[in-house]
């Protein structure tokens, strides 16, 4: 068949056009404020194969398992796939990322042939298991983190099957997850209508071929960007810092990336064995952890479709903590995308200065969970706004500020202060960036920030889950380091509690004050060469203070 | 004989229409003089005057009223030369403002920067004060706190100061003790506060808007005190009226405290004026596109009301008054196509723009636009662009497509400049799309409605691609903007926070804070003339289900709210949310909140009767210039077809598709699968020949109700 080339450009932005919608409409009918406030969740549609069409990655760690759990679907459902089918999944031993992660796939079909696929997968507020919101820090068996949701039907032919519902749902504390996935069903059902009305638009035949043509352009545009690496082995590595079990544990990563010609693959085998807590990664949360590092060093223009993906491979051997093995507890999987993203980073830093970054500030976060006076209900609430810190600084650019991890990249939201105070009982005494707190250079890292909280309420909860408390973000090139990211509790009676980085404290009473650092990232180059100017701006809005001007910077007014 | 005037100021041209008691219209277009736009407002004025052959001073004093559009404010922000501005906050919170919540909206770019602050941070200052959740202070804001800002204010010679407490919306008594206190301090700076501005919840959104509207204030204030004594100095002694974001337009006193309120004033009135023509053709939705140089901008009309919405930005600054809800996307003549590394052929978003514009204009442009595609596909006529004071060089773009794309792409120039004209058609399609499908509404429902400039030429693709059965190009399109000033109403918008779920509002203090809007409404609206019996409530509440993170802004009946009945609010939520979203939790009987309570307040003006029939039908043969060879996109061929001078009487005529029909101001492209009814107005009524086999009628009773 002939490829009409205008067409091809077409497709890609209906194809855009269609996950941005079924985003929309997420972001607007999600209750829990992890969906709705921190768009913790990805919208996808996908071809008949589970090739992805297109995503909209509002947090891109989730989104590149959609795909092959698409094709674990199609593997157990073969042709019992009917028009009005929903399936539900989460297990990361069938291709999911996270448990917490669900994910909601419905087919598409043009006359009675399947075309398609529409997903959205959301982080649930909670998934079941020992501990309420999901990351249980003691946990060394999946079951103790989750119910298991390998692909099954919520629906099928249009019926609810209420009996499977049921099932699930008695396995989860909140009713908000019902209608969050009902919220999910819904973003489903808008794409799928779309597709439909796409593929019939345009006849089968037509759909496919431009589709392949879309995904081989994309493909060309990805391998244009490896061709541009120079030719060679490169290798680096980073640390992980306790497993929730043993103080003092840790375990390196190790990552071997050999680029050749327009092929590139990157290999972790070299990596620790899994851990024996929950500080897992598994298969799919590695991969979409590479894949998101490698897109912030290629050209953002570049569709999001199946030719994206083709070229880049992946070695990722199970057993190792970056693919643990069946039972082990993996819910800190995606958190091990800074130090994945690092070791990514100092590998091809020789190969290609210009387009990496100095270290990201590492995820340091807190969970709160308890009872709210005023309405007499449960809430769970991820402390969005403390933990974001800044972005490595780049040749030719300071970092971002306060933008949080880069599995997120600035696609998570602070909770507003004054919604937060109204959901939550407690009261935000400050949230502010932290001075010194991006890593000098001639470059500067982005801003870290102080945050303090007034707990309130009584009997509060807090999970702690993280990393960065013990090793610096690094500088590149003569850039500084920053600072380390720190929780800290200081009770009424004056005693304080500092949390380890996967910990959970129970019976926080009233009127206890929290207090967190989250760093600010690394510097590039010498910070002697910075110009004057721009210190002098800092030191005037404070945010560099006048003694690391002089000492650091060189610069003295 | 009286006038009224509209004057709508953009970057390049000041529009002016003009229209008598009995509907005798003078359009005009003179260049704007962006070092005082007052000097071409003025001028303009004096043309008018001109062109009508009356004495300056004759004319003026038979204007009673000029409604006013400035793009002052929304230049400021989008150049960052607004007042140097500094900000008071709540001790704890200095950095909202910057940090936006925390996003990248490019979330792969490490290149991509966060906005310039409004308010640097050296000039935020924080005050050791507090207000809880509740309402109940927590720490007592004191005064002498201000002191030592004040001393720094000066020092650094800050034009205009901006106060932002924590929950405000729930208790603004500090707010209103450190506004007092600094206008009493700091004589002949702008100060204004949270409260005055947006009073109601969200810190970032209300932060961020105070801070807009201080840093625009001081640059609005003066353009306005600057108009004024002009307009004294001419002996004006009719009414000036400025023209909000919101679609209504104030006297210039409201706007000076609330200078926010003007941000998107220009493109503001294109709806408002697509409200009038949708009436006119028996529609109450539609859909006004306006395709300029560098953007396009859509915008809905549901049920005769333009559709605001508080989730507006501009250039990334984040304003959460009630604007009209306008999407801008990069398509427009000067739209750049380009090949990106997979080869794929793209169109902008980057723009040739004016300078050096497309190739054509042989203005310096060496990258090809979809001006130069339109010239080669036939729909612009090198002679005759802008009624021909632009000569357009077609060899040359030709030679550039043929260069820079066709041969790179394997593709004839023709194949190349079509697919230029169907990716930028296909790009604004979705645009649509997203505008109305997003809130809600099934596009092919409503009527298009096309503004001036490039996008008649477009529409025919693009309503195809959207299954829109008909478009107008209204006689007025060229100075749209303009004329939509006129048709507008005086609108003021209130907000009050009122965080509660249902079961627990109280029925006394709930009628006491609407009652209190309405009072400030009707006060305001007293002052600006209008009479008591033309006064309009329009009650909105943000509700949700309890549990939900965004509200939805419900329009209800003010009835139903004197009444207190809540049973028929909830009724419409359901029925609302299901439309919206796909589902409502009726019959799980979930329970609802009110976070905000709205009251738009509408002043209702006599409207212009600017419909002067244009005469009948002219013999078409008569109106035919030409006849020229223009691509037709439904037969992918190029094909000799007809091109009429739109500018002459056509009142009636039937044009048959495919045609061109040219203006001065515009070009209108009518392809194969429509006709064109020229109405008795001079409007161009498009219509798809397989939705309308038997052509399409205006029917006059329609008509007369709209205008009478």
């Amino acid at each position: 068949m002939k490829i009409d080339k205008i067409l091809v450009s077409i497709f890609q932005r209906a194809f855009k056009s269609i996950t941005d919608e079924m985003s929309i409409s997420l972001t607007k009918t999600t209750r829990s404020p992890i969906l709705c406030e921190a768009k913790d969740f990805v919208t996808g549609l996908y071809d008949a194969k589970g090739q992805m069409l297109e995503q909209t990655e509002n947090l891109p760690i989730l989104s590149f398992s959609l795909g092959p759990v698409c094709r674990v679907i199609l593997e157990q459902y073969g042709s019992d796939i009917y028009p009005g089918d929903v399936i539900i999944h989460n297990d990361v031993f069938s291709m999911g990322n996270q448990n917490n992660d669900v994910a909601i796939f419905k087919p598409t079909f043009h006359n009675n042939v399947l075309v398609g696929w529409s997903a959205a997968k959301g982080h649930q507020a909670d998934i079941g298991g020992a501990v309420q919101g999901g990351y249980n820090p003691n946990a060394t068996e999946v079951w103790q983190e989750a119910i298991r949701i390998p692909a099954v039907k919520l629906y099928e032919k249009g019926k609810l099957r209420k009996d499977v519902w049921n099932l699930i749902f008695a396995n989860i504390r909140l009713q908000m997850v019902q209608e969050d996935i009902k919220a999910q069903i819904g973003a489903c059902t808008l794409g799928e209508r779309r597709l439909e009305a796409f593929v019939a638009k345009y006849g089968l035949e037509i759909f496919e071929s431009h589709k392949q043509a879309l995904f081989d352009s994309t493909e060309k545009m990805m391998r244009a960007e490896i061709k541009a690496i120079p030719n060679g082995v490169y290798t680096g590595g980073s640390m992980v810092y306790f497993d929730g079990k043993h103080k003092g544990s840790k375990f390196p990563i190790r990552t071997k990336i050999t680029v050749e010609n327009d092929n590139i693959t990157f290999d972790f085998s070299k990596s620790s064995p899994q851990t024996k807590g929950f500080v897992n990664g598994i298969y799919t949360s590695t991969c979409s952890a590479i894949t998101l590092t490698f897109l912030q060093m290629v050209n953002p223009n570049i569709p999001h479709n199946e030719g994206m993906i083709k070229p880049l491979k992946y070695i990722v051997p199970e057993g190792t903590i970056l693919n643990a093995s069946y039972p082990a507890a993996t819910t800190f999987g995606n958190h091990l995308c800074p130090q994945i993203a690092d070791s990514i980073f100092k590998a091809l830093g020789p190969a290609v200065p210009e387009r990496i970054t100095a270290g990201w500030n590492h995820l340091l976060c807190s969970l709160f969970t308890g009872n709210h006076p005023r309405t007499g209900k449960k809430y769970v609430d991820i402390c969005f706004l403390g933990l974001k810190g800044g972005s490595g600084a780049l040749k030719g650019d300071d970092g971002y500020d306060h933008i949080g991890m880069i599995d997120a990249s600035g696609g998570v939201l602070d909770q507003d202060y004054e919604m937060y105070e109204q959901q939550t009982p407690h009261q935000i005494i400050q949230h502010e960036y932290l001075c010194d707190s991006g890593g000098a250079g001639e470059w500067r890292g982005g801003l870290g920030t102080e945050t303090k909280i007034l707990l309130k309420g009584g009997d509060t909860t807090m999970v702690v889950f993280g990393d960065g408390d013990v090793e610096p973000n690094y500088g590149l090139f003569g850039g500084k380091g920053s600072m380390l990211n720190k929780i800290e509790l200081k009770y009424k009676n004056g005693k304080k509690l500092i949390p380890m980085s996967k910990d959970m404290i129970h019976g926080i009473p009233d009127n206890t004050l929290y207090y967190q650092v989250a760093g600010g990232g690394g510097g590039y180059g010498n910070p002697k060469k910075r110009d004057k100017e721009k210190v002098l701006w800092d030191v005037k809005n404070e945010v560099v203070s006048k003694k690391v001007a002089q000492k650091i910077y060189g610069v003295k007014k | 004989m009286k006038f009224k005037v509209g004057i709508d100021i953009g970057g390049t041209f000041t529009d002016i229409i003009t229209i008598s008691e009995t509907g005798d219209t003078t359009v005009h277009k003179t260049l704007s003089t962006p070092q005082d736009s007052s000097i071409g407002f003025i001028n303009g004025l004096r043309e008018v005057a001109e062109m009508r052959s009356t004495n300056f001073e004759q004319f003026l004093s038979s204007i009673d009223t000029i409604v006013h559009g400035t793009t002052v404010a929304t230049n400021a922000l989008l150049t960052l030369k607004g007042a140097k501005t500094a900000l008071i906050t709540t001790k704890g919170f200095r950095d909202a403002l910057e940090m936006r919540r925390g996003i990248r909206e490019e979330q792969f770019n490490n290149h991509y920067k966060n906005v310039t602050p409004l308010v640097p941070r050296y000039l935020r200052f924080i005050v050791d004060e507090r207000i809880s959740a509740e309402g109940k202070v927590v720490k007592k804001f004191k005064e002498k706190e201000l002191l030592p800002i004040i001393k720094k204010i000066q020092e650094e010679k800050v034009e205009s100061v901006c106060i932002c407490f924590m929950n405000s919306f729930k208790n603004n008594s500090h707010e209103k003790q450190a506004v007092k206190f600094l206008r009493k301090n700091l004589k002949g700076i702008f100060v204004t506060a949270s409260f005055e501005v947006l009073p109601s919840i969200r810190f970032y959104e209300r932060v961020s808007t105070t801070a807009v509207s201080a840093f625009v204030g001081p640059i609005v204030a003066n353009y306005f005190d600057n108009l004024i004594k002009k307009l004294d100095d001419i002996k004006f002694k009719g009414t000036l009226l400025i023209m909000q974001s919101n679609g209504g337009v104030v006297t210039p006193d409201v706007v000076k405290k609330n200078p926010a309120v003007t941000v998107l004033s220009g493109p503001a009135a294109a709806p408002t004026a697509g409200a009038f023509y949708s009436a006119l053709l028996g529609y109450k939705n539609c859909i006004t596109v306006d395709m300029g140089g560098t953007s396009f901008d859509a915008a809905l009309v549901i049920d005769n009301q333009c559709v605001t919405s508080t989730e507006g930005s501009i250039n990334r600054y984040r304003i959460a008054l009630p604007s009209l809800d306008i999407i801008t996307i990069g398509a427009g003549g000067g739209s750049i196509g380009w090949i990106d590394n997979g080869g794929l052929l793209r169109m902008g978003p980057q723009s040739a723009g004016a300078m050096p514009g497309p190739v054509c204009y042989e203005r310096g442009g060496t990258v090809p636009a979809c001006t130069d595609a339109d010239l080669i596909l036939g729909y612009l006529n090198p002679d005759f662009f802008a009624g021909g004071k632009l000569k357009l060089n077609k060899a040359k773009a030709e030679n550039t497509i043929k260069t820079v794309l066709a041969d790179k792409l394997g593709l004839s120039v023709l194949e190349t400049v079509a697919g230029m004209y169907r990716i930028i058609n296909s790009n604004m399609a979705q645009g649509v799309r997203e505008i109305s499908v997003e809130r809600g509404y099934d596009p092919r429902e409503f009527l298009f409605i096309v503004a001036g400039g490039a996008g008649s030429i477009h529409s025919s693709e693009i309503c195809k691609e959207l299954e829109i059965p008909m478009f107008v190009v209204p006689n007025v399109s060229s100075i749209f903007c303009a004329a939509g000033m006129l048709l507008g109403d005086l609108k003021h918008d209130y907000i009050r926070s009122y965080f509660s779920s249902f079961t627990k509002i109280d029925k006394k203090h709930f009628l006491k804070v609407f009652n209190e809007m309405k009072e400030e409404g009707i006060n305001t609206l007293l002052h600006e003339g209008v009479k008591e019996k033309d006064i309009e409530l329009y009650p909105t509440l943000d509700m949700r289900y309890v549990g939900q993170y965004h509200e939805v802004p419900l329009q209800v009946e003010w009835n139903d709210i004197l009444n207190f009945n809540l049973e028929s609010v909830f009724e419409v939520f359901h029925k609302e949310h299901n439309r919206q979203f796909g589902y409502s939790l009726k019959e799980e009987q979930t329970e609802m909140e009110l976070i905000n309570i709205r009251l738009r307040m509408i002043g209702k003006m006599e409207k212009p009767k600017f419909l002067s029939s244009k005469g009948e039908a002219h013999n078409l043969e008569k109106a035919l210039k030409e006849k020229r060879k223009a691509y037709i996109p439904e037969l992918n061929v190029m094909q000799e077809i007809p091109v009429y001078d739109g500018d002459m009487p056509l009142g009636g005529a039937v044009i048959k598709g495919p045609a061109v029909i040219e203006k001065i101001t515009t070009s209108v492209f009518v392809s194969n699968d429509y006709d064109c009814l020229v109405d008795e107005f001079g409007s161009f009524v498009v219509y798809n020949k397989s939705v309308y086999p038997d052509g399409f009628k205006v029917e006059k009773k329609k008509i007369i109700e709209v205008v009478d």
